[in-house]
């Protein structure tokens, strides 16, 4: 429960007693145990990836969610990796939700990471699917859970060998004397094609993503970034965690109006460093040229 | 948090460990891990030991690299030791049986594992290498060897990276009736050797060739491999030895890289043009002529991991900064 509704409860109990209010404030910790007790209560379904964490993975980053009623494991989420991790500070992952209708929300793990929850995507007016790069500590299983309007959560998966070390190695900029003056470049292009709705957008940020595993180097990397249209229509909204790679190189499939000019980008880091870019759309017309 | 995943990862360590002591030891367990080594003939006094032209596996135990050595009136010249201890073991009983004498010089090419992790068997002050190749295995070595072990398994029992104790700042060598020249090449890697054998005009090329296998790019500047392999066609030679794939007497092995690597910049340059990501750029056709190539489609995966980031620099265009 967070600090708001918290508050919001306890403003509803004002009218009351003291002594009934003291209730109130003794059963608030009680109530809050009974909510876990009834998240339990969702069945976790047996893992296709025979995962040893797979049960803690559910309750710490789906159930969690006060919307979610059921899990199902669903071959359909399309969860493309490499095999084998070439380079364990940036494995590509491309994550295909299409199938779900009404996605609100993706998440993204990896079990076996120091840090499992990778990110968070909610695709407003954009389609259930992107990719994006990882650092992995290493073989993990990484999944895709999609929750659905209805409060299911449908996950899909795979499974990555690597070699160990991803999470906690110091970032590649630091070999670069020029890597502050550098920090939170943009670089991005947004391509359309003629007649399809869903347009392709990739953005790459310069940022060291530090997870704070390597030694001496705190935790450092975006938190948030928000995707609006020309008219502030919302995109959508990624919440980002410490194992997206190095200069978060991103692609997104955002659903634009043929008069739409540039999708805005904003966000920030853990140490409020804002990004705040505007990428041009290309007309419909122009679509052709690749 | 970390408590809990070490308790639980115990937890499914010892459960998975049980059906694993309960089946009965299989033929996997049994097999031999013996190199079947053979020395091909290719010039007077000149022998190769051709590796299988595929990627690392528990089944070929790193045998993937191709390693020569030459007889020499003064000794025998080695270059390259392949990928582990026990390959260093099987290559030195080779060469005395094929011989009959001992190594006096061992050259590494360039600092990639297979061509350096038998060194142990051998005296690491006749291992000579580039300055850069010598650097290069002392920060990486390690890493690399770890690697091979998490995939070769039992194959690297008992190896250890040994670094090469003579920095090569000389043109030439001579053995016997044998000069060797030094040609210090880069693009593969940061220093890679070639060695031509001025007797037998056997062209030692190191991994700046490949033939019928597919190149790899893991520490690859694209530019400057090209200026190599062009200046590596102007050298008169009979034979190239590739790093990987056949002997070459057609000097194909210059060619195929050469073409190899500028259609997969190409692709990788139209890849990202087009607004790929990596998943979809290492789909790329792969056209008639390269169908051949053994490993070809793993190594363009790999390669895609080395070298997209850099080719999304060039290509997104730069849009601003945050502010800090």
């Amino acid at each position: 429960m967070s600090k708001k509704e918290a508050k919001s409860n306890f403003s509803k109990f004002k009218q009351f007693s003291c002594a009934t209010l003291l209730t109130v404030a003794l059963s608030i910790p009680v109530a809050s145990i009974s909510v876990s007790a009834a998240e339990t209560s969702i069945a976790i379904p047996k893992d296709s990836l025979n995962s040893v964490m797979w049960d803690f993975m559910a309750k710490e980053h789906l159930l969690t969610d006060k919307n979610s009623k059921k899990i199902v494991m669903n071959s359909q989420i399309l969860v493309h990796t490499p095999k084998v991790a070439e380079d364990q500070l940036n494995l590509p992952v491309h994550v295909d939700a299409r199938s779900v209708k009404n996605a609100q929300k993706i998440v993204v793990i990896a079990d076996l990471n120091p840090i499992p929850k990778v990110l968070t995507y909610e695709p407003k007016q954009a389609e259930a699917r992107l990719s994006f790069r990882i650092k992995v500590g290493q073989a993990t299983p990484i999944r895709a859970a999609v929750l659905d309007k209805d409060g299911v959560w449908h996950v899909g998966g795979t499974y990555v060998d690597a070699s160990g070390g991803g999470c906690s190695q110091p970032a590649v900029a630091y070999g670069n004397d020029d890597w502050v003056k550098r920090l939170a470049e943009i670089r991005g292009q947004i391509w359309r094609k003629p007649g399809q709705e869903a347009t392709r957008l990739r953005f790459s940020i310069r940022h060291p993503m530090d997870t704070g595993l390597a030694d001496g180097i705190p935790a450092f990397f975006i938190e948030k970034l928000e995707f609006k249209g020309a008219k502030g229509n919302l995109l959508g909204n990624l919440y980002i965690s410490e194992p997206l790679s190095e200069n978060p190189t991103v692609t997104l499939f955002p659903i634009l109006k043929e008069a739409t000019t540039a999708v805005n980008i904003k966000g920030r880091d853990n140490e409020g460093n804002l990004i705040d870019v505007a990428v041009p759309a290309p007309f419909q017309s122009s679509a052709l040229e690749n | 948090m970390d408590k809990v995943r070490r308790s639980l990862l115990i937890g499914g360590a010892s459960s998975l460990a049980l059906p694993i002591l309960a089946a009965p030891f299989s033929s996997l367990n049994a097999a031999p891990l013996k190199y079947n080594l053979k020395a091909q003939r290719i010039a007077n006094n000149s022998y190769v030991v051709i590796g299988k032209t595929e990627d690392y596996s528990p089944e070929n135990g790193g045998d993937i690299v191709n390693v020569a050595f030459i007889d020499t009136s003064d000794g025998v010249v080695l270059i390259d030791t392949g990928s582990s201890r026990r390959y260093g073991e099987a290559l030195k009983e080779l060469i005395y049986k094929t011989t009959g004498k001992d190594v006096i010089r061992v050259y590494n090419t360039h600092f990639h594992p297979d061509h350096c992790l038998g060194n142990q068997l051998f005296d690491k002050k006749k291992i000579a290498a580039l300055p850069q190749t010598i650097k290069g295995l002392k920060e990486s070595g390690e890493d690399f060897s770890s690697n091979l072990y998490r995939i070769l398994g039992d194959w690297m029992r008992g190896t250890e990276v040994i670094i090469p104790e003579r920095a090569i700042n000389y043109s030439s060598e001579k053995f016997g009736k044998h000069r060797f020249e030094m040609l210090p090449f880069k693009g593969h890697t940061d220093a890679d050797l070639a060695i031509l054998d001025h007797e037998t005009g056997v062209l030692y090329a190191g991994d700046i060739c490949f033939l019928d296998r597919a190149a790899t790019t893991p520490h690859a500047d694209l530019e400057k491999w090209h200026k190599s392999l062009k200046e590596i066609k102007k050298i008169p030679h009979k034979i190239i030895i590739p790093g990987h794939g056949p002997a070459d007497t057609t000097s194909r092995s210059i060619d195929q890289t050469d073409t190899y690597l500028t259609w997969l910049e190409e692709n990788l340059t139209k890849s990202v043009k087009s607004g790929k990501d990596m998943i979809e750029a290492a789909q790329m056709p792969i056209p008639e002529k390269f169908q051949s190539i053994d490993v070809i489609k793993l190594e363009i995966e790999r390669s895609v991991a080395h070298l997209y980031p850099k080719f999304e620099e060039k290509s997104l265009p730069f849009l601003g900064q945050g502010e800090n």
